[in-house]
């Protein structure tokens, strides 16, 4: 639409003079042109957008000289109208842009803030900033705008404050002033003294919870009960966060980018590119001991004893692998606490000799925040009793961590992380192409080389599951504003170089380089964080540098300790082979561990790094996380694992959250789950709809046992109502809530859950770990350790659907019918594996299409084919679902995964119900909450 | 607001009959391709088109038809070196036009040179019609190389366009060069098919 259509009566034109602050008037209305106006320049828009889409095209005299017709010239014409095509489309479709900031990339921040011009980009300023003045909408100065209703109050107040502290200052200052000044030249000379004294560093004391580093005046009012990542400001402008009420785990975390990034983040960790993640709300605790009583300690712990000791396990002990496992509680019932991933220092000078066994070592165990105080007692009550003795720290505000996937993942940390190692190096070399230059210089000593000269060889690695398993790199680097902006590596191109690249990860040299790493010391640490130079400094040694060039290193500049490890796509227990396969098509990410203080620039540079196939690293937030793990089948913690305490909390919270977007909507737009079909003429959701109701799915409908009863004998419609009001009267009164809470009583339940406190989970409900459930469903026989209740042990699995549908978050499981003989027979019926036909094209699980023109006989012979077609869902045919004795378990995590390109999920089984399911024991059938329609499916110990 | 629907013809005009052969240049030596789709004379303008189109119409349909369509009709594109053009009418009436193009045998009066008039797309917007004729034209390209390697030259044209041809459909090839046409009215008609309602 042309601006300013309507305005060509005469009577707007009047309007025009006085000072009203709208554009009134079309700019290009001739009638407004008169003598005394500026002489408008602008062409209509309709008459732009005309001109725009006219095509040009090309006579045949043109064309063809004398008309005479031959290949050359045919062809030439036909590029000239490919041309002029391409170019209208261009053209057509830009001159639907009317304004400069509808140029603005959708990705870009400030899109929205572009009524600013000097957020547009720079090419096209000159062009917005015409266009606003035409609007008379001139950009305002925050500096000068009036400050409205709220800000004016505020400033008044800061004012008033400002007076008030002034005046206290003075009258501080003045008594001072009266007895100091007979004495100052006294002064100076103890004062030059007490400089000269080394301040006390205060002793790190153990075994005591961390308090969050205090933050900058500004921020403290609003960091009370949580806590902010150490790249706050980053994402508070990027991401949506959680609310300031509802904090995650004590922190403010991002929960998913402000942009559409569902599919972005998919292309960008498995096609092309990068994704990072601040993961500084991860908790670290520091064990210090002997490795033995440390070993004992893990053990006690339930960690199993192939991955502590043993020739596997050796170099996770020396420092050189991580480890990801299991903890348990240490009393019965041994609950599943976290999967922990642990790192141990390496020996230090590398003795491994006996005197180096009664040496104190450390290691590092990293745990979700969810169970992290779970951990926390844990290890303090172990650590208590063993001999020799163990300390434990907490590091939860001193270590702070990124996460980083992607093919560009490796590119864009090497282009951020300078190891300060080969400052000597790089100084001699230029600085443009260092990396390039160190393949060279390191290959003629290839003994003497440190963490940092190996690191930067692995210019060209897009997929760190390429390095051995768990692998771990350990050094430190430059501050990385010195090299900021980043600029792209240099990557390798011949092929020698990659095949360089594939001895160097088969051979691994780290494992002969690493020493010990400066982040498990504490000193080191602080002092990295201490002395970081401001970011005025940086500047101005940038600025001193020739352009073009970085600054030199110095020797006095901070090293920042970090810890690099790559955590392996496979989950933290791997036994299984069938696990392998479906992640195969995903790459590993790295995990950076760095002081809390140095992770913000790490992070900036990690964020403009310049990928060499195009754009920048994505940022993601926890639903991001959520989403790459579910692709790649893995469980995420604490979601996918109600059987721990923090899975529990989660599922409570997930629950809350459900129920009051259920209950906000009217009636008729939410589903009734009272009233949904079950098949066999029953009525009603088993269990809560909007949760995973692992209660009932242990305690099974004990209330409704009588009403139960009445099913089998009378009649259906009867009963129907009868189990219903059965279900309400007794435990389950959220069950039906709609019908029997009042509305005061919602009221309240709304005011009671402001503070939310997760009622505590039922005690016998546990978590078997990948390894144990493996065992248990090969034998029969398998031993169980005697503490785990088997009735009521979960294991999660993986869903993969065998026909059509997509799973959603919190529906039902169901084993194949045991009871039913005949209702198990139609179910196996469907199964692809029996079906007549594979291998055809065509829609899913259908007849392939016929041709439109397709001959009689075909077609009577395709309704022949239909019959004997097994039934589609929705058709009368189709099987019911099983019944509630056949529920084995709710699905956790579900969605259309586009990796696989179809529909998968994450659940949780229980494990006994499914142990002995005879032939295709791993069939199961999946109904989503508040639907009757069941779809089969297969599931896989994950 | 309703908005008014139409529907984007891509029409070629086909010459089947024998080439007038010009002067100096023997008719044997130019691939069946090339003289199919020959390039219209200049002397056919846009407005012709439409009266032609008209005209047809309205012995076909008479009146009505004339009435129905004249609002809409408008020819958007028409090149005489490709002798492609893009005709624009009314969604409800555009079979009308098809039909009035498919039963026209010959350009109007001071051309009445034979031909066939082929829609070979039928798209709710222009831009689908632009892009299928982009598409079409890499196609002819590649048939005509490949029908006249033998007296092609492709230095000429390979430094100013230097994307013609590296895509498009995959069918064009050596078998299109060797039945010029044919294939092409085969794809045609499955398209159209899918396209028309």
């Amino acid at each position: 639409m042309a601006p300013g259509r309507p305005a060509q009566s005469p009577h707007d034109s009047g309007g025009g003079d006085n000072n009203s602050k709208k554009r009134k008037d079309a700019p290009t209305n001739p009638q407004h042109d008169g003598p005394n106006k500026r002489p408008r320049q602008h062409i209509d828009q309709r008459q732009k957008i005309r001109i725009a889409r006219t095509l040009s095209t090309q006579t045949t005299s043109a064309a063809f000289q004398n008309g005479a017709l031959d290949v050359s010239s045919f062809v030439k014409s036909r590029a000239y109208e490919i041309q002029a095509l391409e170019n209208g489309l261009q053209r057509s479709k830009k001159a639907l842009n009317e304004r400069a900031f509808q140029q603005v990339p959708k990705e870009l921040r400030r899109r929205t803030a572009s009524h600013n011009v000097k957020r547009v980009p720079k090419r096209l300023r000159a062009r917005a900033g015409r266009e606003m003045a035409v609007d008379n909408t001139p950009t305002v100065t925050a500096r000068r705008r009036k400050p409205s209703g709220h800000m004016r109050l505020r400033l008044e107040t800061v004012k008033k404050l400002r007076a008030l502290g002034a005046k206290r200052k003075a009258e501080k200052d003045k008594p001072k002033d009266a007895s100091v000044s007979e004495l100052p030249a006294k002064d100076v000379q103890p004062g030059t003294i007490t400089t000269a004294i080394k301040p006390r560093t205060p002793k790190v004391k153990k075994s005591l919870l961390a308090t969050p580093p205090v933050p900058k005046a500004k921020f403290r009012k609003r960091q009370i009960h949580k806590s902010w990542l150490p790249t706050h400001l980053y994402h508070a402008k990027r991401a949506r966060m959680t609310a300031p009420s509802a904090p995650l785990w004590r922190f403010a975390v991002p929960l998913t980018p402000t942009a559409k990034s569902y599919r972005p983040t998919h292309r960008a960790s498995h096609d092309r590119g990068a994704v990072a993640w601040d993961m500084s709300y991860i908790s670290t605790i520091q064990l210090e001991g002997r490795e033995s009583s440390v070993l004992g300690m893990l053990k006690a712990m339930g960690a199993a004893e192939e991955d502590l000791s043993g020739r596997k396990a050796s170099k996770w002990r020396a420092g050189l692998r991580v480890l990801e496992a299991f903890l348990y509680e240490r009393e019965s019932p041994h609950e599943l606490i976290a999967p922990v991933t642990m790192v141990w220092c390496v020996y230090a000078n590398g003795a491994e000799s006996v005197e180096a066994e009664g040496r104190k070592r450390k290691v590092l165990l990293r745990v979700h925040p969810s169970a992290f105080f779970q951990l926390w007692e844990e290890v303090l009550r172990l650590a208590k009793v063993a001999k020799p003795a163990v300390s434990v720290e907490d590091l939860r505000f001193e270590i702070g961590s990124l996460e980083i996937t992607g093919p560009g993942a490796t590119e864009a940390l090497l282009g951020a992380l300078w190891p300060s190692e080969t400052v000597s190096a790089s100084n001699s070399a230029s600085n443009a192409a260092t990396t390039g230059m160190d393949v060279d210089t390191t290959l003629d000593t290839p003994r003497s080389e440190s963490v940092g000269d190996i690191w930067q060889k692995l210019a060209g690695l897009t997929n760190p599951a390429l390095l051995p398993q768990n692998a771990l790199l350990g050094f430190n680097v430059q501050d990385p504003r010195l090299h900021h902006p980043p600029r792209t590596i240099a990557l390798p191109k011949s092929d020698a170089e990659q095949h360089q690249l594939l001895e160097l990860s088969a051979s691994w040299p780290i494992d002969a380089a690493q020493k010990s790493c400066d982040i498990f010391d504490g000193k080191a640490r602080h002092l990295a964080s201490t002395t970081l130079p401001s970011q005025k400094a940086v500047n101005r040694r940038k600025a001193l540098s020739p352009p073009g060039e970085y600054p030199q290193a110095l020797p006095k500049d901070p090293r920042m300790p970090v810890l690099l490890y790559s955590a392996s796509s496979a989950t933290p227990t791997n036994s299984s082979k069938s696990r392998q396969q479906p992640k195969s098509h995903n790459g590993g990410s790295w995990t950076l561990l760095a002081p809390w203080k140095c992770l913000p620039p790490l992070w900036y540079s990690l964020m403009y790094y310049p990928l060499s196939t195009g754009q920048q690293p994505r940022f993601a937030g926890l639903d991001q996380k959520r989403q790459l793990a579910f692709e790649a089948g893995k469980p995420w913690f604490p979601g996918d694992f109600p059987g721990t305490k923090a899975g529990w909390e989660w599922e409570c919270e997930d629950r809350r959250r459900r129920e009051g977007e259920w209950r906000k909507r009217p009636r008729g737009k939410r589903v009734g789950y009272e009233k949904v079909e079950m098949g066999g003429g029953k009525k009603g959701e088993v269990g809560v709809g909007w949760a995973c109701d692992w209660e009932r799915l242990l305690d099974g409908p004990a209330v409704v046992e009588e009403a139960a009863l009445g099913v089998v004998e009378d009649d259906m419609d009867v009963d129907g109502v009868a189990a219903e009001k059965a279900g309400d009267g007794a435990g389950s009164a959220e069950k039906a809530g709609e019908d029997t809470v009042k509305p005061a009583e919602q009221e309240k339940a709304k005011e009671d859950a402001v503070p939310f406190q997760a009622p505590p989970k039922p005690s016998q409900l546990t978590q078997l770990s990948t390894r144990q459930a493996l065992a248990l469903l090969a034998s029969p026989e398998a031993k169980l350790p005697t503490h785990i209740n088997l009735t009521s042990a979960l294991v999660t699995v993986r869903l993969t659907l065998l026909t059509r549908g997509v799973p959603q978050p919190c529906a039902r499981i169901y084993r194949l019918p045991t009871d039913n003989a005949d209702l198990r027979r139609q179910w196996l019926a469907l199964l692809p594996s029996n079906l007549p036909h594979k291998k055809q094209k065509g829609p899913k699980h259908a007849l392939p299409r016929l041709p439109k023109d397709a001959p009689a006989h075909v077609v009577q012979q395709r309704l022949a084919q239909s019959l004997l077609e097994p039934p589609r869902a929705g058709e009368d045919k189709y099987p019911a679902c099983p019944a509630e004795e056949d529920l084995v378990g709710f699905i956790t995590t579900g969605n259309y995964d586009l990796g696989e390109g179809q529909g998968t999920g994450i659940g949780s089984l229980l494990l006994s119900r499914v142990r002995d399911g005879g032939e295709e024991r791993n069939g199961c059938i999946l109904r989503s909450a508040g639907t009757g329609l069941g779809r089969l499916a297969r599931w896989e110990v994950v | 607001m309703v908005r008014l629907k139409h529907r984007y013809l891509l029409v070629n005009i086909l010459y089947p009959g024998p080439v007038a052969t010009p002067r100096g240049k023997d008719q044997q030596t130019l691939p069946d391709t090339i003289q199919f789709h020959k390039p219209t004379s200049d002397s056919l303008t846009p407005q012709m088109l439409m009266r032609l189109i008209r005209d047809g119409v309205a012995e076909l349909f008479g009146d009505y038809g004339v009435g129905v369509v004249a609002g809409s009709l408008q020819v958007k594109y028409f090149s005489a070196a490709t002798s492609t053009a893009i005709v624009r009418v009314s969604r409800a009436h555009y079979r009308l036009v098809w039909a009035a193009l498919t039963f026209a045998t010959r350009l109007p009066h001071p051309l009445d040179e034979a031909c066939v008039m082929q829609v070979v797309r039928v798209s709710g917007t222009i831009r689908k019609s632009e892009e299928e004729a982009v598409r079409r034209a890499r196609m002819g390209i590649r048939k005509a190389q490949s029908a006249g390697t033998w007296m092609w030259d492709e230095s000429t044209i390979g430094q100013g366009h230097g994307n013609v041809g590296s895509e498009g459909g995959s069918v064009g090839g050596a078998e299109a060069g060797a039945r010029p046409g044919i294939e092409d009215i085969e794809d045609d008609r499955s398209e159209s098919g899918d396209s028309g309602d």
